[in-house]
């Protein structure tokens, strides 16, 4: 908790997290909305098309009060440093083909997913004591959470009623999967950007040199394109 | 034979698909997988065209890609090198993003379709732009420009294409501007500078321009110079985006501007701050102008030729074109209804099998509609689930009734047969309304497209009677065909045209022929006996942040999250029916 409240309590932070929130709260509404388009259960689709336009709303009242905190602050060159490393995952639906999904399989994975950013808005919310209008806005998108989990919960019980333990158990594991997957991945991605700064820095230096001497022999204006290059379509260079 | 040709990886991916020489199907993959501008690799798309054609893939002669991959990886790497140290950042992220997935385009194609290697082609970025424009167009012999932000090296080329009477088509590219001096990009450090979207929002910038004055042009023309041979080149010292990922413009650039705008604070045109940019916007859009004004002229007296192909995302600018008309000295200038990227797919498949494989010239369709067609049997029974009023109408009601709820206010979303291929929706997936009054302009900014004040709606008209409501120079109904140019609204109609007409008077007007949209021309002929005007408001059937829809179901799903009273798809008639969403929530709870 404290250090939520420290993240919280530093205002460039707070907006980049909203921004950002507000993202994810949009796209995952997307592949709701989606998921409205593909079912052919007619209750479901216009559930998922009431979940849709709320994560809409929740995207818009983020996006909103990041603009009104950013109105606030003073112009900076550089934003604050961000643990942006790591792709976001939990609430938004990242890496989900809802095309591939079955009803109940994505309704388990809705159930788990809104659980999880619902514990996790709960904290948030506890760690903005000092601003009233941000925990608000958490209040008010933790009321929608809770229609959302009930309803997933309600509806995958009628579709799967003797397997919806089953889907929500393969739910929790495929999202520690794709948890463990994004860790993974911004790991790698680490280190691949450590060895390609160290090559960047130690291999090419004489290149550079050589690109930057050819560069000035360079005219700007009209370059004549040779007629065989309107010749081959075989190679790709 | 059968070729298939595929744009993808940068941005709006498309495949389509040419069978003995004509296009048989086209479209993008953001209309399929529903995310905007969708970059991956257009698997949905390349499946669809196989589906609709009944072709397996081992039956395609060829599969034909709109770039060179690895010219375009030696410019990304040599702009690294030239960069040296500033492009240390940028490096990484740079060569991830290659190396990941975008170079091993042939082995990408063979492994999805199970093609051989051998059959994948590829054509240069430009020449495929030059393909689109000039192959679609009905013309035989005509000067072609390209302009967008960048491909391989090439960002603007002029060349010529001819289509001789032995059946043999030729396309030559002359010569060209290489990266980094860009207009398209130009463009797009403005777009970014005045807080849009790179890629997606320029055209917010030609619409914000209308509220400006180009007080600024001089400032303009100091970053981006004339050269002696009358290209330009743009002074790199204003520019990052050939550096770094992070930001298009230099910190000189705001020296030189003043501060961006903050993208999450509205436009207040009412304040100093609000009518900078829009003078920012005027200014750089009137320097776009006439430079594309300028080198049209050029090649109109180099080539002596009448006819003008126009390609590249640059000339999706329907200003620019419009001058490119009114002053360049061509007679007709052609724009294809998706110059972009996407429209990159269909110019490669035809490039392959016109200069390729020297197949003999073929008239291709003059429309857009390559994509899926609607079903409305769909939208009446998802419809009619939710207790909807739901009518399957005989064609003259139908078009009576919709005649009625548009001369009554009412906003319809009118979808029918196949999707247009391109950004423009231009009346098979359209949200129609009357053109009349500047409420129906706000209503359908407020309800329906949630987007800025400033932002305009075109108008479709009945061709015949284009030259009443709009001052249309000589061949300037074919540039509006495929609603590729602004003109200005006749000042006797203005009144009577407020939602469609800008603040500066114009319009991006579509000229409609009966052959190209027959339903629709029957409709604006009906809404003529009722209104007196043979004018509908006609704005794409999408929401913000949306693709325009494809299916039925996707058009049902609009109608219901926003203020659109009427939706029609094919015979089928639904009316709004209060707010289903919210009754249904409080049910569940």
């Amino acid at each position: 908790m404290p250090v939520h409240r420290w993240i919280w309590r530093d205002a460039d932070r707070c907006v980049q997290k909203l921004l950002r929130f507000g993202e994810t709260e949009i796209d995952g509404g997307r592949d709701i909305l989606r998921a409205a388009e593909v079912t052919s259960d007619s209750l479901l689709r216009r559930l998922f098309m009431v979940h849709a336009t709320d994560e809409h709303r929740h995207g818009v009242l983020f996006r909103r009060r990041a603009a009104t905190l950013l109105r606030a602050l003073p112009r900076q060159a550089m934003p604050a440093f961000q643990a942006d490393w790591l792709a976001p995952g939990g609430h938004g639906l990242d890496d989900l083909r809802v095309e591939e999904e079955s009803d109940d399989t994505l309704l388990a994975f809705l159930h788990v997913s809104e659980k999880a950013a619902a514990s996790r808005f709960t904290v948030y919310r506890d760690a903005l004591q000092h601003d009233p209008a941000t925990r608000a806005i958490f209040d008010d998108i933790l009321h929608d959470e809770i229609f959302h989990m009930n309803y997933t919960l309600t509806q995958l019980v009628r579709i799967s009623p003797e397997h919806h333990r089953w889907h929500l158990w393969r739910a929790r594991l495929s999202r520690l999967w794709k948890g463990y997957l994004r860790l993974a991945t911004a790991v790698a991605g680490v280190i691949g950007a450590v060895l390609l700064t160290v090559q960047y820095f130690i291999i090419l230096p004489p290149f550079a040199f050589l690109a930057k001497r050819a560069q000035r022999r360079e005219r700007p204006g009209w370059s004549p394109i040779s007629p065989e290059r309107n010749g081959s379509l075989k190679d790709e260079y | 034979m059968n070729i298939l040709g595929i744009s993808a990886h940068y941005h709006d991916s498309a495949a389509a698909l040419i069978v003995d020489g004509v296009p048989v199907c086209a479209v993008q993959e953001e209309r399929l997988s529903r995310r905007k501008s969708d970059a991956s690799f257009p698997l949905s798309a390349i499946e669809w065209c196989l589906d609709h054609a009944g072709i397996q893939p081992d039956a395609l002669d060829a599969v034909v890609f709109y770039e060179r991959p690895m010219l375009k990886f030696d410019r990304i790497l040599t702009c690294a090198l030239r960069a040296f140290p500033q492009s240390w950042r940028a490096f990484p992220k740079a060569m991830k993003n290659s190396l990941g997935e975008k170079v091993w385009v042939r082995g990408i194609i063979s492994s999805h379709l199970g093609v051989p290697g051998r059959k994948v082609l590829f054509t240069e970025h430009h020449q495929s732009h030059a393909a689109a424009a000039f192959l679609t167009a009905p013309t035989r012999h005509a000067a072609i420009l390209t302009s967008d932000g960048v491909g391989e090296w090439a960002t603007l080329t002029v060349g010529h294409g001819e289509r001789r009477p032995n059946g043999a088509t030729v396309i030559t590219l002359l010569r060209e501007i290489r990266f980094p001096h860009s207009l398209g990009m130009l463009y797009s450090t403005f777009t970014a500078y005045l807080g849009f979207k790179v890629n997606e929002d320029e055209y917010k910038v030609m619409g914000l321009a209308g509220y400006g004055r180009p007080t600024m042009v001089d400032k303009v023309r100091q970053v981006i110079r004339r050269t002696p041979d009358g290209a330009f080149a743009l002074d790199l010292d204003y520019f990052e985006f050939h550096t770094t990922a992070r930001r298009s413009y230099s910190s000189r650039f705001v020296e030189l501007f003043g501060p961006a705008r903050n993208p999450y604070e509205p436009i207040d045109l009412e304040s100093a701050e609000g009518q900078r940019f829009a003078d920012c916007a005027a200014s750089v859009q009137r320097v776009l102008e006439d430079t594309l004004v300028d080198i049209a002229r050029a090649l109109q007296q180099e080539t002596g030729l009448r006819d003008l192909c126009l390609g590249g995302g640059v000339a999706l600018n329907g200003v620019a074109n419009a001058r490119v008309l009114a002053e360049s000295g061509f007679d007709r200038v052609f724009v294809p209804p998706a110059p972009g990227d996407a429209g990159c797919a269909l110019g490669a498949a035809l490039y392959a099998d016109r200069i390729h494989f020297g197949n003999t010239d073929r008239d291709v369709p003059d429309h857009p509609f390559w994509g899926p067609s609607v079903d409305g049997a769909e939208l009446k029974r998802i419809a009619g689930e939710d207790g909807q009023f739901v009518d399957e109408l005989d064609e003259r009601t139908l078009i009576d009734r919709t005649a009625d709820d548009l001369a009554a206010g009412r906003i319809v979303a009118w979808m029918e047969g196949a999707l247009e291929f391109g950004p423009r929706a231009l009346g098979h997936r359209s949200i129609l309304a009357a053109p009349n009054s500047a409420g129906m302009r706000d209503r359908l900014n407020r309800e329906i497209k949630y987007r800025e004040q400033f932002r305009p709606f075109a108008p479709v008209v009945l061709i015949e009677a284009a030259d009443r409501y709009f001052e249309f120079p000589a061949g300037g109904t074919r540039l509006a065909r495929f609603m590729s140019g602004v003109f200005p609204v006749r000042p006797a109609w203005r009144e009577r045209l407020q939602a469609v007409t800008h603040i500066d008077g114009t319009a991006r007007v579509q000229a409609l022929e009966r052959d190209m949209a027959p339903r629709l021309y029957t409709l604006l002929e009906a809404y003529e006996k009722r209104s007196g005007m043979p004018v509908l408001l006609n704005t794409s059937l999408n929401l913000a942040g949306e693709p325009i829809v494809n299916r039925a179901v996707e058009g049902y799903s609009t109608f219901l999250r926003s203020g659109i009273d009427v939706l029609v798809a094919d015979q089928t008639r639904v009316m709004k029916r209060g707010s289903l969403l919210m009754k249904r929530k409080e049910d569940v709870a």
